[in-house]
């Protein structure tokens, strides 16, 4: 083999190398700092609308729908031509726009206004950088009523309104009408128990043909957990109770084992890994009920899935079921014209008009119960069969997550527990128990 | 470069050079030198030192990258100590590099020699072999999924038409890791089988043919003149692949996302999902310091090795 000639690299003198490292840390340090905001008076106090002014808004959309934003800006612009409104998605997908965010506090760049999921509220208050809305949302012209009550909560984070709301979503039963007539069994209904649900899942289920009850995703993420939580609630539990972990009572270990008797006494649940397979499956027709949102329906009706969308199964007559609302969020720049204009902004996209072709033109429910009256509303029934089901479902999504700084992780445990217990790895108490000892470290923070 | 050749034929060169024109020369010469290696010296700073320093100083702190970060001195490194999860993270790398490396060098090494002869179509297995490689570990892991998924994959299509019994593969809490490794060998394979067969192209043939000529069978020419003579690419390719199965992330992320019951969540997946997943960035920095200690122990540990013993794999 060939020996090539070694070469001693020359050394920096040692001075050199440790003020270059000092210098790095001082500009690191300056990094995690950001541009403190007076929090004392309102953001938009002595907004002046005849200034031209631009913002920015950060839609965490793709393809159509970052069209149709694009579209209603230009639109805004023509009806307010102060205001000029600069359009992108802010990531390249939706999880990543927390990410950017954070980089954008660092560098000063954050938006004026942005999409982010409800499970972010608390944190992005935490920043320090969002606008105050408590007293904007109590005018009249904002008719804040309209907007579902869950929706509402997850935009305040301590009883300050930081957004407003995105998109509205519940979890309601969707099942598949072939599979029911091939089992000879009645659909199910408004009023079915969880024993309804748990005996027609055991019915359905087909192991040599590879045909699954009901299915259930074990990745440990939000969407792991926050399947849990109606359950609970039917069962008169809650998540959190003055701040301390309460999901570990005996309602949430009582909810917990439903699940576990389906995944591991029945095997009538099909256990996802990923958060992605199941609806798929769903729409091969090898699971027979799932318990989705509104967001699925696109894809049922891509698929030709004939299927039928119910209450999700209720505990004593209680069909609780949970939202996961989105949010638009306001930042303060510390300049009451920016404030101002992308509040003027918000109202005019959130307005029953403006709201019916964004929303629904997207394939989502309509954001205010006023809507139910438009013409797009009609028209989305009729394209997405069962949709109608989720709006009327929005009644049952009467309480939010709690919108703590430390949800994210707190989700990640409960996960972990479920996902344990749905594998029969763990009891669902000595899981819900650990689970608990762990949220209670990181809600203390 | 161009401005120091401009320069000189401005001023053509005197006999006697004075110490304020040496100065100027080496300023010259420096300035050169710094426009070559300043882009890339920019580049190593810019993404790799400077964030490697924040990184540091992010560990020392609680911080979830939206609000304010707070102090916390060395409390996160502390809190490694005492931590299950990363214990058990640590022990899925190591029992993952394990499995392999040894196995990525075998086979590679295996697959070298049988490709490393005239036969017919060898380009065309050559290339199948190093095809793999190629693909995107993400792309490997989706298509694996397909395979070995337990009610619907070919993996135990396979088994059943054999009549063996079915496995549930990435769904099974003691197979999944080992699947992992199968599924990251078949994507690796082809790197060590083309570096062997490079280095068995280069073994010269006199020195085959004068063992063949003093009587040497195949099994001894191959034992005392073939594996000393790829030693040194041995030695490269145990750190190289060490260093992969230790990094391993794209694989676990698209097949089982660090479960069931997270018994594929290596040490880097674990702080993906601290920094990524939860928002723990102050302990997922602290984690991720860890892991570079540990991969620079055992370079320089290698280094060192191959220093000594004259093996010269770098």
């Amino acid at each position: 083999m060939h020996r090539c000639p070694k070469i001693r690299p020359c050394r920096a003198p040692e001075g050199v190398a440790v003020a270059a490292v000092l210098a790095l840390t001082l500009l690191a340090t300056g990094c995690s700092g950001g541009r403190a905001i007076d929090q004392t008076k309102d953001a938009a106090a002595g907004y002046n609308p005849d200034t031209d002014v631009a913002i920015t808004w950060w839609t965490g959309q793709s393809a159509d729908a970052e069209t149709l934003a694009e579209k209603l800006a230009a639109e805004f612009h023509a009806a307010h031509p102060h205001i000029t409104v600069t359009t992108s998605a802010g990531a390249a997908t939706t999880d990543e726009l927390l990410t950017k965010l954070s980089a954008g506090f660092t560098s000063g760049t954050y938006p004026d206004v942005s999409y982010a999921y409800g499970s972010w509220a608390g944190q992005l208050a935490a920043s320090g950088k969002t606008q105050d809305l408590t007293q904007w949302v109590k005018d009249p012209a904002r008719a804040w009523d309209e907007i579902p009550a869950a929706a509402r909560t997850t935009a305040t984070v301590d009883g300050h309104v930081i957004g407003v709301p995105a998109l509205v979503d519940n979890l309601a039963l969707i099942y598949n009408k072939k599979l029911f007539d091939a089992a000879h069994l009645g659909y199910p209904t408004d009023a079915w128990s969880w024993d309804d649900f748990r005996t027609a899942a055991k019915t359905l289920t087909d192991r040599p043909h590879n045909v699954y009850g009901t299915a259930y995703s074990i990745s440990a993420s939000e969407d792991t957990t926050w399947h849990l939580w109606p359950l609970l609630w039917q069962r008169g539990g809650e998540i959190l109770s003055d701040g301390k972990p309460a999901f570990n009572s005996a309602a949430g270990v009582a909810a917990l084992e439903m699940l576990r008797q389906i995944a591991v006494d029945d095997k009538s649940m099909y256990l996802d890994q990923t958060d992605e397979k199941y609806p798929e499956l769903f729409n091969g027709g090898r699971v027979g009920m799932m318990i989705s949102g509104p967001w699925t329906l696109y894809n049922l009706g891509n698929a030709h899935v004939n299927y039928g969308v119910a209450y999700l199964p209720g505990f004593d007559g209680n069909h609780e079921t949970i939202s996961g609302p989105d949010v638009w969020v306001l930042f303060n720049h510390s300049d009451a014209n920016r404030a101002g204009a992308s509040r003027a902004f918000l109202q005019w996209l959130t307005s029953k008009d403006i709201d019916a072709r964004w929303n629904l033109g997207n394939g989502n429910l309509p954001l205010r119960s006023s809507e139910q009256n438009t013409k797009e509303f009609a028209d989305y029934c009729t394209q997405y069969p069962g949709a109608r089901k989720f709006f009327d479902n929005l009644a049952n999504a009467r309480r939010a997550r709690p919108t703590v700084e430390a949800y994210p992780e707190v989700s990640r445990y409960v996960g972990q527990a479920i996902a344990a217990v749905l594998q029969g790895a763990a009891s669902p108490k000595d899981a819900l128990d650990k689970a608990a000892g762990q949220a209670a470290t990181a809600l203390r923070g | 470069m161009t401005f120091g050749l401009a320069t000189s034929r401005v001023a053509p060169p005197r006999p006697v050079s004075t110490p304020l024109r040496r100065r100027r020369r080496g300023l010259r010469r420096a300035a050169t030198g710094w426009a070559f290696a300043g882009p890339a010296t920019f580049l190593v700073i810019g993404l790799s030192i400077f964030p490697a320093a924040w990184a540091f100083l992010i560990s020392r702190t609680k911080w979830n990258g939206i609000s304010p970060a707070r102090d916390v001195g060395w409390r996160n490194y502390q809190t490694m100590a005492q931590d299950p999860e990363l214990a058990a993270a640590v022990g899925h790398t190591i029992w993952l590099t394990a499995l392999f490396v040894p196995s990525s060098i075998l086979l590679g090494m295996l697959i070298a020699v049988a490709l490393n002869r005239r036969i017919r179509f060898v380009g065309f297995y050559r290339t199948c072999i190093f095809v793999p490689y190629v693909a995107s570990a993400a792309a490997t892991g989706i298509l694996a999924t397909f395979v070995f998924n337990p009610q619907f994959g070919i993996a135990n299509d396979t088994l059943r038409r054999l009549h063996l019994p079915t496995q549930q593969f990435l769904e099974s809490n003691s197979q999944a890791l080992t699947v992992i490794c199968v599924i990251a060998l078949w994507g690796e394979v082809g790197f060590t089988a083309v570096i062997y067969l490079a280095a068995l192209q280069d073994i010269p043939a006199e020195l085959l043919e004068a063992a063949a000529v003093d009587g040497a069978g195949r099994w001894r020419v191959f034992w005392h003149i073939v594996l000393p003579e790829l030693r040194p690419v041995t030695v490269f390719t145990a750190v190289w692949q060490t260093i992969t199965a230790i990094q391993l992330f794209d694989l676990v992320y698209t097949t089982t996302r660090g479960g069931p019951l997270q018994s594929t969540e290596t040490v880097v997946f674990y702080v993906y999902d601290l920094a990524f997943q939860t928002q723990r960035m102050g302990y997922g920095s602290a984690v991720a310091y860890g892991l570079f200690a540990v991969t620079m122990l055992l370079t320089l540990g290698i280094f060192w090795y191959s220093r000594r013993s004259t093996v010269e794999a770098f």
